[in-house]
Parts: structure tokens; sequence; C-alpha cells
């Protein structure tokens, strides 16, 4: 697949925690319609990098682009197109699955119609039926994560920004959101996703980054990597370029 | 579609749960029983009493004494007309069997005795049947009861001896006539009789500003607590709202909820103290001193209260807010409302047992220093009519709720509100 227009650009982001350096220097881009990962071990700076783009927290330097516009000074416009979906997000335990999604849905509608739309696409993602109508409290992990990529999707953002997205689950969970993810990006949205599982990444992304100890190492597809540094699969790749 | 309305509207639903209605419902249900029972046991305190006498002397003394305790509240019966010989035994295992609860006996040579002014001793039996109100209120009836006598032998005596001579004038030949003064306004009256009764009208003032001081504040911080444990606040902070707009839904959301609930909460404890004090009103005669003095709020009065109080809960509100994000989950909120707690209970305490203007300067301003003192102090300047201290603690704590907002404001804009934590609990090492 070609992707040629570019939604995310980040230049050169530095991130300090006082005096810890968690991010060096971080570049890429990200294209309409694909799927980019960031793949490293924990305490790399993704999930840093994910949550400056998210808006939730700013960068110490360096610049990041989204569709032409200036993070730092668009962040309201940056909210409007964008969705992230926390490594450990949670749903609000008191409302229903359908109600925590008409909440979520209401602040991007513009009107009835729109905020209709928006929780039919939420509930074809979710696939969770006549559960919405329950409490999220009851859920399980699976389900509760299932909600909350159905959330992220609804809206179709520009950008759909994934933590970690099948971080704690089952095997049978894992696989049905990799397919959500799958399919629901065939219709415009780019998703930036970040995950420490090779075989993940190399099932749903079409470029990956491997990023450590707050430094991109490489950029490229997982077939040109493997093809790069000789290797079977992306954990080895990974573990040659941290060498 | 409006977001704030949005975002409001699922704050209030977050707090009023099932456990905070049950709980309010509770409460209600609770002080109302308590109270309905404490006024029945007050009643039955108060009401006239039934005086058992089993009078031995049977003298023209005797008799009239015992009509006479008639006149005085105390429905009089007499203890020979249903016993079958006239004896003390008897009398009082008649008494046991049908549950009597104060026995007196009048001795044989009462009458003689009393008219050659010798001391006799009347007996007065009770029986203990129970440790409730109304049979602690019971045993002062005795009292009562030998007062009425005592005050009718010793009258009976003057008015034998000094036929000319009013018996209350020669017992009390001093009159009082007492004044009270507030600022340049006087009134004739009793200074306690006043003084009770603004207390009885004012005694709830602390209790409901802690309450409701307390109530929303703990709100405000649980729902921030809340939304860091269950993890959705990182995602509500990247939905299309500003975050001004976020801190002030949950401080609206905090704030509405918590007064409604703190004036139900308030409605329950005021009618379990409407049982205690048996719903007992103020005296038309002290009403009127106290419209006279101008010790009573005026509408004017209520206006300045009401902002101060407000103000004093939107410090609150603010400052849990801060104190919420600085929590990491429900149970460290509990640790951190602690310095809360303490800065509202300092000023409820004082308020209850003192008078800030009676303590040392340093002392009072430290009170003053503390934004939620301001209230307690307005609610007795009002009625004092020094407006002064009451204008000054409003701008006061304008000022703090200003500086509160503006730093829970920047801390929700910043990295702070993801960053920023305490623990009080250590991680567990292997």
């Amino acid at each position: 697949m070609n992707f040629l227009e570019s939604v995310l650009q980040v230049e050169n982001l530095r991130k300090l925690y006082g005096k810890f350096e968690a991010l060096k220097g971080v570049s890429f881009e990200v294209k309409k319609g694909e799927v980019f990962a960031l793949i490293g071990p924990n305490g790399a700076g993704k999930t840093t990098t994910l949550r400056i783009i998210a808006t939730l927290l700013t960068p110490s330097d360096g610049k990041i682009t989204f569709v032409g516009k200036d993070l730092r000074k668009e962040s309201d416009f940056v909210r409007e197109n964008i969705s992230y979906l926390p490594e450990e997000a949670g749903a609000y335990k008191n409302m229903r699955g359908i109600d925590y999604l008409r909440f979520m849905a209401t602040f991007y509608a513009k009107d009835q119609r729109e905020l209709d739309e928006f929780l039919e696409r939420a509930k074809q993602i979710c696939r969770l039926g006549d559960r919405l109508k329950d409490k999220v409290g009851t859920y399980s992990k699976g389900m509760t994560r299932k909600l909350l990529l159905a959330r992220a999707l609804m809206t179709k953002p520009a950008l759909a920004i994934l933590d970690e997205p099948t971080s704690g689950l089952d095997v049978i969970n894992a696989l049905e959101i990799r397919e959500i993810i799958r399919e629901y990006v065939k219709e415009g949205t780019s998703v930036l996703l970040s995950s420490h599982n090779m075989l993940e990444i190399e099932f749903l992304s079409d470029r990956v980054a491997l990023i450590n100890q707050g430094k991109i190492l490489e950029t490229g597809t997982s077939e040109e990597l493997k093809e790069r540094y000789n290797a079977k699969n992306l954990e080895e790749v990974f573990r040659r370029v941290v060498q | 579609m409006n977001k704030f309305l949005n975002l409001l509207n699922k704050e209030i639903r977050e707090l009023v749960t099932f456990q905070l209605i049950f709980s309010l419902i509770f409460t209600l249900i609770l002080f109302n029983f308590m109270g309905s029972i404490t006024k029945s046991e007050m009643k039955k305190a108060i009401e006239t009493k039934d005086i058992y006498v089993l009078d031995l002397d049977k003298s023209s003394i005797s008799k009239e004494l015992l009509s006479n305790l008639s006149l005085a509240n105390f429905k009089v019966k007499l203890l020979n007309d249903l016993i079958s010989k006239e004896d003390k035994d008897i009398a009082l295992d008649f008494a046991k069997k049908e549950k009597i609860n104060f026995v007196v006996v009048i001795p044989k040579d009462f009458g003689s005795m009393v008219s050659k002014f010798q001391p006799i001793e009347v007996e007065i039996y009770s029986f203990i049947r129970g440790f409730s109100l109304s049979s602690n209120v019971g045993s002062a009836v005795l009292e009562q009861v030998i007062n009425a006598m005592n005050r009718y032998m010793s009258d009976m005596f003057i008015k034998s001896k000094l036929p000319e001579i009013d018996p209350e004038n020669l017992k009390n030949p001093i009159k009082k006539k007492e004044f009270v003064i507030v600022k340049d306004k006087i009134a004739e009256g009793s200074t306690s009789d006043v003084l009770n009764s603004i207390y009885s009208q004012t005694v709830f003032i602390p209790i409901i500003l802690m309450i409701i001081i307390m109530y929303t504040s703990q709100m405000v911080l649980s729902a921030i607590a809340m939304e860091k444990q269950d993890k959705t606040l990182e995602t509500l902070l990247t939905v299309p709202i500003s975050r001004r707009q976020i801190v002030i839904a949950k401080m609206m959301g905090a704030g509405i909820v918590g007064i409604i609930s703190a004036g139900i909460y308030m409605y329950g404890y005021r009618s379990f103290m409407d049982g205690v004090t048996g719903g007992i009103g103020v005296s038309s005669s002290t009403s009127d001193i106290i419209q006279k003095l101008g010790l009573n709020f005026t509408p004017y009065g209520y206006t300045l209260f009401g902002i101060s109080l407000f103000l004093a809960i939107l410090c609150g509100l603010a400052l849990s807010t801060i104190l919420g994000v600085l929590a990491e989950d429900l149970k460290s909120a509990q640790s951190m409302s602690l310095p809360l707690i303490f800065l509202v209970m300092i000023p409820y305490f004082i308020s209850l047992f003192s008078d800030i203007n009676t303590l040392s300067l340093p002392v009072r301003l430290l009170i003053m220093a503390i934004p939620f003192s301001h209230p307690f102090i307005a609610s007795r300047e009002i009625l004092l009519g020094n407006y002064n201290i009451v204008f000054i603690g409003i701008l006061y704590m304008l000022i703090v709720f200003v500086a509160l907002i503006i730093i829970s404001a920047r801390i929700f804009a910043t990295d702070r509100i993801l960053t920023m934590k305490i623990r009080f609990v250590r991680k567990k090492t292997i």
C-alpha cells in the first residue's frame, strides 16, 4: 500500500522529567491510513511519546505537526481529531456501556444525527450486543477493552493512538482486538500504536520504529527490517539493533 | 451539543450512587425515628405527674398541703383509699404491684410537729424501672414536690405570724430589674434568657457549616481520585473540552450534590434535635427583646452569611481539587482530606466553645487565616451588627479562592495532573 499524505510529523522530540531525559530527540512520521508502531521494552519512551502526541504531556523540545498544524498551538484542533486509548484505561463503572459511549460521543458529535452515527458504529466495533445495557462495572477485562476501543474508533479520528491495545488480555480477546483494529483502519484512520509484543506488531503494522532508551534506533516495514538485519522476526531484529 | 452540560451531568450521575441515596434515606429515617422517640420520652418527662400519697396524719394541715400540691401541677392520689390498711409496707407493696413511680408518706405527727415549728421528715419512695430520659427527669419532680411543700408551709407560717405582710416580700425583699444592652440598643429582660434563646437558635449553624464544607470538599476529592483510580482521567483529558471546564464541572457537580446531601442530612438532624428540645420555641417576651436588640438575622444579614458560606464552599472545593490531584486513588484521597478536615474542625470547635474575639492576637490571626473560619465568625458577628469583619472575611475568601482556582487550573493544564502524586504507603519491596 502506498501512503503519501502525512498525518503526523514528529521532529526531534525531547522530554525531561526533572533531570531524567525520557526522550532524546525522537523523530518519525505517520501517513494517512497507515498503522505505525512504536516497539521497544518497558521504559523505552513509547508511552511518553504517545502521551505528548495526545496532548496530555508537554514536550521539553521538538516539533509535532498534526495534519499541517502545530500541536502546541492548536491543541483543541488536535483533540477534536485524534483519539487516545491509554494502556491501562478504564471506563466509568457506574455507567452502562451504551451510556459511556454516548457520553464520549457527545464531545465529538456536531448534532444528534452524527451522535447516532457514532453510537451505531461503536456498537458494530465492540460487538457487545445486549451487554451494552449493563453497567461497565460488570464487564470482563476483554469486554472493557473492546468498549474502549470502540470509543476510540467510533468517531473516525484522523489519528488513533493506541497504547498497548492488547495488554493483559487473553489470546482470544487479543486476537479479536487486533482484527477490529485491522478492519476499522481501512476506513482511512491512521493508527499510531505501541507494543512490546513483536508478533502483534508484525500482524498489525505497516511500518515500525524501534525505540530504546528514548531514541528511535530503526524505522521501516517489518520485511525491510528483517531483511536489513537478516533476522527471522522482529524480536531478533530488535536484539541485533540494541546490541 | 453542550459539552459542558454533558460533563456536568456525568459528574452528578457519578456522585449520586445507590449507596449515597440509600445512606441519605437511612440517615433521614434514623434521625426522624430517634427524634420521635426522644420527643415522646421528653413529653412523658414534662407532663403532669401522678403523686401517690399515703397520709398517715390526716390532719387539716396535711390535707391543705395535699390540695395545694394539686394546684402546683401534681395529680395527688391518696393511697389511703386504695389499700386495705393504712400501712407503709402495704402501700409500698401496692405501688410495686401497680407500677407506681413515686410514693409520698406523710407521717403520723406531721400536723402537730409542723404547728410547733419542729422539723419533720416526709418519706418519698421512688421506683427506678428504667434508665430513660423520662426516668431521670422524673426524679427532678420529687425535688419539686418537696420545694412546693416547703414553700407552702413557710408561706402559711409567715401569714399566721405576720398577716399584714406578703410572705413573698419577706422572703425576697430585693427585686431585680434586668436590662440588656447591645451596641446602642437597650431592652428590659434577662441576659441569660436572651443568650439561651440566641444559642438555641444558632446552635445548628456551626454544625451545618462544618457538614456542608466537609461534604462538598470530600465529594470533589473523591471524584478526582476516582478518575485516577479507575484510569478514566487520561481519556477524559484528551477529549475536546478545555481543562478549565473539566475542573469547573467537577467542582460544580460536587458542589450541587454536596449541598443537597448536606441539606437532607441537616433536615434529619434538625428533626432529631427538635425531638431533644421537645420543639420548645422561644417565648414571645424573649422574642420581643431579641427583636428590640436587633439580635436576629435580617434579609441583609442572611445574604451576607450566604455569600460567606458560598465562598467557603468554593475555597473547600478548590483546595480539594488540588488535594485530589495529589491523591493516587480513593484510599490516599482519604488521607489527603485530613488537612482539610483539620482546617474546618479548628473554627468549628472554637465557635462551639469559645469566642474568637477573646483569643490572643496571634491565635486570632491564625484562625482568621483559615478561610473556613469566616462563615463561623460571620454567623455571630452578623447578629451583633459587626459587618466590617464579615466584609473582610468575604474579601479574604475571594482572594484565597481565586488563588486556589488559578493553581488548580494550572495543575490541570500541565503535566502535573498526571505526574504529581504523594504516596502515603510505601511500595512493598520483595
